[in-house]
C-alpha cells in the first residue's frame, strides 16, 4: 500500500473505531500503528521500528520523571495532604460566604502542585471538602461542581502529567512547558474564585456563611503543613528557577516525600510498598499509552497525513486565530467521544504539524491542548470528573453536578479564549526566565 | 460492617512490586544524590546512565502491574451502554488485541536484541550491559501477552 496522507486518514478511522470499541488505548494506537507501518513499509520495518520505540521509551531518562512524580503524590497521600491542605484553606477562608468552596478551589491548587492527575485531585480533595461543604449547608450542585472543576486544575498546575507525556512526544523541553504552566494555572485559579464569589452574590443561599475559625486554629492547621509547603515551593520553585531539571525535581519531590511521611509518622513498609505498587499500575497505563502514540505517530508522518493536514489549513488563509479556535472546537467535539489521554495523544501528531506552520509555539501549544483536555474532564458525556465526583457523593445525581460545573465549564471557555488570543499567558514567564 | 479482605497476591507479583519500586527508589536517590553532588563539586559521573537502567526495570514492571490489575485507560462511551453479553464479547476481543500488540512489542524487542546480540552495548561510562535489560525487557513483553490473553479467556471481572 502507498503511503498517502488517505492511509493515514484511514488509520485515524479504525483508531476511533477501535477506541469506541473499548480497546485499552495504548493497544488501540499501536495495533494501527504497526499495522498501518506493516502495510506502508513492510513487517521487518515495522517490527524493527516497535522495538526500538519500547527500548528507548522504557529506558528514557525524561520518563522517569513521570513515575517518580506519582510517587511523590503516592506518599503525600500516605500521609493525608489531601485533608491537612483542605484544613489549612478552610480555616483561613471558611468564614466568608461561599469560604469552603473557594478553600476547596484552593486545596485542589495545593494538591495538583504534589500530584499531576485531574482524576486524583478530584477524588482526594473531594472526599474531605465535599462533605464539610455538604455539612454546612452548600448546595449539593455547587459543592460538587467546585469540586470536579477544581480538580482539573491537576493537569495544569506542575507537575503535571499530561504536560510530562506531551513534552515526550512532541519532543519539547517539560521544564519550559512546566514554566510556561505556571500563570494559566494560577489565572484559572483565580477565574474559579470569580465564578464562585459571582454564585454567591447571585444566590447567597447556595453557600451559608460559616463561623470565622479563631487565630489559634487558623496557625495550627497551617502546623500540619510545613513539609507540604516547603516540598511545593522547592520543587516549583527549582525547576523555574533552574535549580534542577524536571527530572531531577521528581526525585527531590520523592526524598521530600519520604521525609515528610516520616515526619509525620505516616509511612510504615506496609504504607511504603501500597505507594509503589499504585505508582506502578499507573504508570504502566501511561507507558502503554506512549509507546502506542509513537507507533503510531511514526505511522502518521510517514503517510503525510499531518503535513497534508497542515497545507489544508494554511491554504484556506483563514489566519491565526480563527484556524486555533476551529482546532479548539474540533478538539471540544473530540472530547466529546474521547477521553482526555486519547484526546491528546491522538491530535498531537496531526495538529502540532500545523500549529508549527502557522508560526506557534510548541510549548503555547502544550498549553493549549492540556487545557482543552482538562475541559474534557468536566463536559459530558466523556466528563471523567463527574463521574469520580458522583463517586465520592453517589447520592448526587450526574445531572445535578453537572450543573454545578457548568458556571466553571464557562470559566474554561473564557480561559480558553484567553490563551489563544494571549499566546503571552503561557510565553512570558519561560521567555521572562531565560 | 467488616471491611473485606483484599485477595492474597501471588508471590512472584509482590517480588515484581518490590523489584520494580526499589527501582524507582534508587532511581530516585542516584538522582537526588547527583544534584547534591552537582552542588557541591563532587560531581557523580554517568548518573543518568544508572538512572535509564533503573527507569527501565521500573517501567517493565509497571506494564505487568497496570496489566495484571486490567488497570489500562480505555473509552467507555459504548461499553458501558452496551448488553452484559455483548460488553462481555467486546472485553474478550479487547483483551485479545491487546495480546496481539503486547507480543508485537515483543517480536520487535527480540528481532532488534537479536541483531544488536554481538555488538556487546554498553553505557559509555559505567559499561552496564544492555543485554540483560533488553531479555527482561522481551520477557516482560511475553509475560503481558499471556496475561492479556488469559484475561480474554476468562472475561469480564464482575
Amino acid at each position: 500500500m502507498m503511503a498517502t496522507p488517505e492511509t493515514g486518514l484511514l488509520g485515524v478511522l479504525a483508531l476511533l473505531v477501535l477506541l469506541l470499541l473499548g480497546m485499552p488505548i495504548g493497544a488501540a494506537l499501536g495495533l494501527v500503528g504497526i499495522s498501518g507501518l506493516t502495510l506502508v513499509l513492510g513487517f521487518e520495518p515495522a517490527l524493527i521500528k516497535t522495538g526500538s520505540l519500547v527500548f528507548e521509551t522504557l529506558t528514557r531518562y525524561e520518563l522517569g520523571t513521570l513515575p517518580l512524580f506519582l510517587l511523590m503524590a503516592q506518599l503525600c497521600f500516605a500521609s493525608d495532604a489531601s485533608r491537612h491542605l483542605f484544613d489549612a484553606a478552610s480555616s483561613w477562608m471558611g468564614h466568608r460566604r461561599g469560604g469552603l468552596a473557594y478553600a476547596s478551589i484552593a486545596g485542589c491548587s495545593g494538591f495538583s502542585a504534589i500530584n499531576g492527575s485531574s482524576l486524583a485531585t478530584a477524588a482526594t480533595i473531594g472526599l474531605v471538602a465535599i462533605p464539610e461543604m455538604r455539612r454546612h449547608g452548600y448546595s449539593d450542585a455547587l459543592a460538587t461542581g467546585t469540586v470536579a472543576a477544581g480538580g482539573t486544575l491537576g493537569q495544569m498546575i506542575p507537575p503535571s502529567g499530561a504536560l510530562i507525556v506531551f513534552g515526550i512526544i512532541a519532543q519539547q523541553s517539560i521544564g519550559t512547558l512546566f514554566t510556561a504552566a505556571v500563570i494559566p494555572g494560577l489565572t484559572q485559579m483565580l477565574l474559579y474564585f470569580i465564578v464562585i464569589a459571582l454564585l454567591v452574590r447571585w444566590k447567597p443561599a447556595l453557600a451559608p456563611s460559616t463561623p470565622r475559625a479563631d487565630w489559634a486554629t487558623r496557625w495550627a492547621t497551617l502546623g500540619k503543613i510545613p513539609d507540604l509547603l516547603l516540598l511545593m515551593l522547592v520543587v516549583i520553585g527549582g525547576i523555574v528557577f533552574g535549580w534542577f531539571t524536571p527530572s531531577e525535581a521528581a526525585s527531590v519531590g520523592v526524598a521530600g516525600a519520604l521525609l515528610g511521611s516520616l515526619w509525620r509518622r505516616r509511612l510504615g513498609w506496609r504504607e511504603l510498598y501500597v505507594a509503589l505498587e499504585e505508582t506502578l499500575k499507573t504508570s504502566g497505563l501511561i507507558y502503554t499509552v506512549v509507546i502506542g502514540t509513537l507507533v503510531f505517530s511514526v505511522f502518521i508522518s510517514v503517510t503525510g497525513l499531518a503535513d497534508a493536514a497542515g497545507a489544508t489549513i494554511t491554504g484556506m488563509g483563514a489566519g491565526r486565530v480563527v484556524t486555533v479556535m476551529l482546532m479548539a472546537l474540533f478538539l471540544l467535539l473530540l472530547g466529546s467521544l474521547l477521553d482526555g489521554l486519547a484526546l491528546m495523544l491522538l491530535a498531537t501528531p496531526i495538529l502540532l504539524p500545523v500549529v508549527t506552520s502557522l508560526g506557534l509555539s510548541p510549548i503555547w501549544f502544550g498549553i493549549f491542548i492540556v487545557r482543552a483536555m482538562e475541559i474534557g474532564f468536566i463536559h459530558p458525556p466523556m466528563g471523567m470528573n463527574l463521574y469520580v465526583i458522583q463517586g465520592v457523593a453517589p447520592d448526587v445525581p450526574l445531572w445535578r453536578i453537572f450543573r454545578g460545573v457548568l458556571p466553571f465549564l464557562a470559566a474554561d471557555f473564557v480561559h480558553l479564549l484567553l490563551l489563544i488570543l494571549f499566546p503571552a499567558l503561557a510565553l512570558a514567564l519561560p521567555a521572562w526566565l531565560a | 460492617m467488616t471491611t473485606p479482605v483484599p485477595a492474597p497476591q501471588p508471590l512472584w507479583y509482590r517480588a515484581c512490586v518490590v523489584l520494580g519500586g526499589g527501582a524507582l527508589l534508587a532511581a530516585a536517590a542516584v538522582d537526588f544524590f547527583a544534584i547534591i553532588g552537582r552542588h557541591s563539586g563532587i560531581p557523580l559521573l554517568g548518573s543518568i546512565e544508572l538512572v535509564q537502567v533503573l527507569v527501565g526495570i521500573a517501567g517493565t514492571v509497571a506494564l505487568v502491574a497496570a496489566t495484571l490489575h486490567r488497570n489500562h485507560a480505555r473509552v467507555r462511551v459504548l461499553s458501558d451502554r452496551v448488553d452484559a453479553g455483548t460488553a462481555g464479547l467486546l472485553y474478550r476481543f479487547n483483551a485479545l488485541c491487546g495480546a496481539a500488540f503486547f507480543l508485537a512489542l515483543a517480536a520487535g524487542s527480540a528481532w532488534l536484541a537479536h541483531d544488536l546480540w554481538s555488538a556487546q552495548e554498553a553505557s559509555e561510562l559505567w559499561q552496564l550491559p544492555y543485554r540483560p535489560l533488553r531479555i527482561a525487557g522481551v520477557a516482560g513483553l511475553l509475560g503481558i501477552t499471556l496475561l492479556s490473553l488469559r484475561q480474554a479467556w476468562q472475561g469480564r471481572e464482575q
